[in-house]
């Protein structure tokens, strides 16, 4: 390495393990040690309300379950149908547990990491072994398996009196410590949460990415023939890819029932599914940042339409219809206008501007 | 170094017989070819010595180890390659990633340490990539390193698809048509990667191939099918002069 590190020009590698750093130098280090800062501390210098907080609480938690679903999905290239129901699975793991010992347990209200991990590890475990029909099944065929569990787990809690069927079971106010986190605090709370928890994740998910265990993911996607005869067995990779996406939503379950103080199954049904496989594809399928962007692009645009209906409901009552129509009908065209013009996601348009800043002035 | 013992095999779909009590030995440190017209079984008895497919008789043997219901997994950590007749190479990934694939098995840190990569899991990772690096340079891969493998043409496909095969450091290397579809220059250029292979590093070598020229020229023992059924076998002017391989595959004159 010559003697600036701050920049990549005139920088050669001369070990291998150089070549292995996340940042090439130390001017990446620094942006984005100053991004995850502000990130940190803006919540501190300006008013933001609970309202607000509570969306960004939201596509938070939603970036940690499509984490998982683009390593299963974009990665090991296997459609998960059911990933509302895995993130199902990690909260009602939380709400079961609350409804057995009591919503304020000093399980619950004070080992809160501990139960998110739990929440993870159940969620593994189901995603083990809705991943298991990937040993025979693939393509579709696969899909309409994991299709099956979003509609058994569906009908489980719906019915099942131990689930209140359906109905939401609530959970108590975590400690902190400061004490109880109060309700005015909770939003705030639980971003600062669930920000370092995507921080810890996205790091990790991208030092997974970089070892054996992440390239395999991607080989069973290309190529398991090939993979099988690289001495990796492609079925087990797969069961492994679904348990690896299990945690991650299993974990953004847990999340989102102690944001939500409770668990309902309104949250977890088909739908909501099919809004995470949009999110992933929006983002950008197969890529780490993709797994950022889409909750963020899909949540805002979300807002944004809401606002037009309440807009136009006022100015025309008489087409109220109408515009509440328009939420699904602006969510299909903005997937159908990706798969069309940008199969790659947003994550494509930051990778040009990143290597249009790198080149500037200079045009290649 | 270990031979490979192929006996009595035969390998049925229903009624038709791709092989039928095929024997072979492919003896350590030499270039065997497997030849006969298309349909013959070669690429079949590939198959089923690295365990895609599983003889329906008949036994395969690699020294101690029997093949013959080992899955490509196990044959593969076991020390036998193969290296594909139609490109099955890993296509969204670049040449390095395709390479250090080949290399999971010697990768044995564990889930943790990937997450955490540092000490174990970066320190194996740095060591396989010199490693991988090596199979580069022999196979003269080096303008490709980061190139996404779909991209580059075919003639250096194939070139990648036997460097990811070298990487796993065989003892025994399964060539299905490495030279079809190549110019003259690139066939030149497999050749003489060929003769490397076995001659610097240290690898047994079985070619399945249609090129006569080349099989003649640089095989130690030739295997010759035909539907199925071994008609001849031995060095190259003997097969050569064999009338039931002239009248199966060769031709007169």
């Amino acid at each position: 390495m010559s003697a600036n590190r701050w920049f990549a020009t005139g920088n050669f590698f001369s070990a291998y393990r150089d070549e292995q750093r996340i940042f090439a130098t130390h001017l990446d280090r620094a942006i984005f040690a100053t991004f995850l800062t502000a990130l940190f501390v803006w919540p501190l210098c300006f008013e933001v309300s609970s309202k607000n907080m509570l969306v960004l609480d939201n596509i938070l938690v939603a970036m940690v379950a499509i984490i998982g679903l683009n390593l299963v999905t974009g990665f090991a290239g296997l459609i998960s149908i059911g990933h509302a129901a895995f993130v199902g699975v990690g909260a009602y793991t939380l709400a079961l547990l609350a409804r057995t010992i009591g919503d304020s347990h000093v399980l619950i209200t004070h080992a809160w990491p501990l139960m998110l991990l739990g929440c993870g590890g159940m969620g593994a475990l189901f995603g083990a072994f809705v991943g298991l029909p990937a040993l025979r099944l693939k393509h579709l065929y696969l899909a309409i398996a994991t299709l099956s569990f979003q509609m058994i787990f569906q009908w489980t809690i719906n019915f099942l009196p131990m689930f209140n069927q359906g109905q939401t079971i609530s959970i108590g106010r975590v400690f902190w410590f400061g004490g109880e986190v109060s309700r005015k605090d909770h939003y705030f709370f639980w971003y600062y949460v669930a920000l370092t928890i995507v921080v810890v994740f996205g790091l990790a998910v991208r030092n997974l990415l970089r070892s054996r265990y992440g390239r395999s993911l991607v080989a069973v996607r290309d190529n398991d023939r090939a993979a099988d005869a690289m001495g990796m067995h492609p079925g087990l990779t797969k069961v492994y890819a679904f348990a690896l996406a299990g945690f991650f939503a299993g974990v953004a379950g847990g999340l989102h029932a102690y944001l939500y103080r409770g668990a309902g199954i309104e949250s977890f049904t088909l739908q909501q599914s099919i809004t995470y496989l949009a999110m992933a594809i929006v983002g950008g399928l197969g890529t780490l940042t993709g797994a950022f962007w889409g909750p963020a692009a899909i949540r805002l645009l979300d807002l944004q339409v809401e606002n037009l209906v309440e807009w136009l409901t006022a100015i025309m009552p008489a087409n109220m219809n109408l515009a509440t129509a328009l939420k699904p009908l602006t969510f299909g065209l903005v997937i159908v206008l990706f798969l069309m013009f940008e199969p790659r996601g947003i994550a494509n348009w930051w990778r040009i501007c990143r290597s249009y800043v790198k080149l500037w002035p200079f045009r290649y | 170094m270990n031979s490979l013992v192929v006996s009595d095999v035969t390998l049925a779909f229903g009624g038709l017989y791709a092989l039928s009590d095929v024997n072979l030995t492919i003896q350590a440190g030499l270039i065997t070819s497997i030849i006969g017209p298309n349909g013959a079984g070669k690429t079949s008895m590939l198959n089923c010595i690295s365990g895609f497919y599983h003889p329906t008789r008949g036994a395969i043997r690699f020294g101690e180890r029997v093949l013959t219901r080992a899955s490509p997994h196990q044959v593969s950590s076991w020390g036998i390659a193969r290296a594909f007749q139609n490109i099955e190479l890993f296509r969204g990934m670049t040449v390095l990633d395709n390479l250090m694939l080949a290399r999971h098995r010697k990768l044995d840190y564990s889930f943790w340490h990937a997450f955490i990569y540092m000490g174990r899991a970066s320190r194996q990772e740095a060591v396989n990539r010199a490693f991988v690096e090596e199979i580069i340079d022999f196979m003269e891969l080096e303008p490709y390193r980061k190139h996404i493998v779909g991209g580059l043409s075919y003639g250096v496909q194939k070139r990648v698809e036997v460097a990811r095969a070298l990487t796993l450091e065989p003892q025994l290397l399964l060539l299905d048509e490495p030279m079809a579809g190549m110019n003259i220059e690139e066939k030149e250029d497999m050749v003489r990667f060929v003769l490397d292979i076995q001659k610097e590093r240290h690898t047994t070598v079985v070619l399945v191939e249609h090129d006569l020229g080349v099989v003649m020229d640089i095989s130690d023992q030739i295997y010759v099918l035909d539907f199925g059924q071994l008609i001849g076998s031995g060095r190259p002017e003997e097969v050569a002069r064999d009338p039931k391989v002239i009248e199966a595959y060769i031709g007169e004159n």
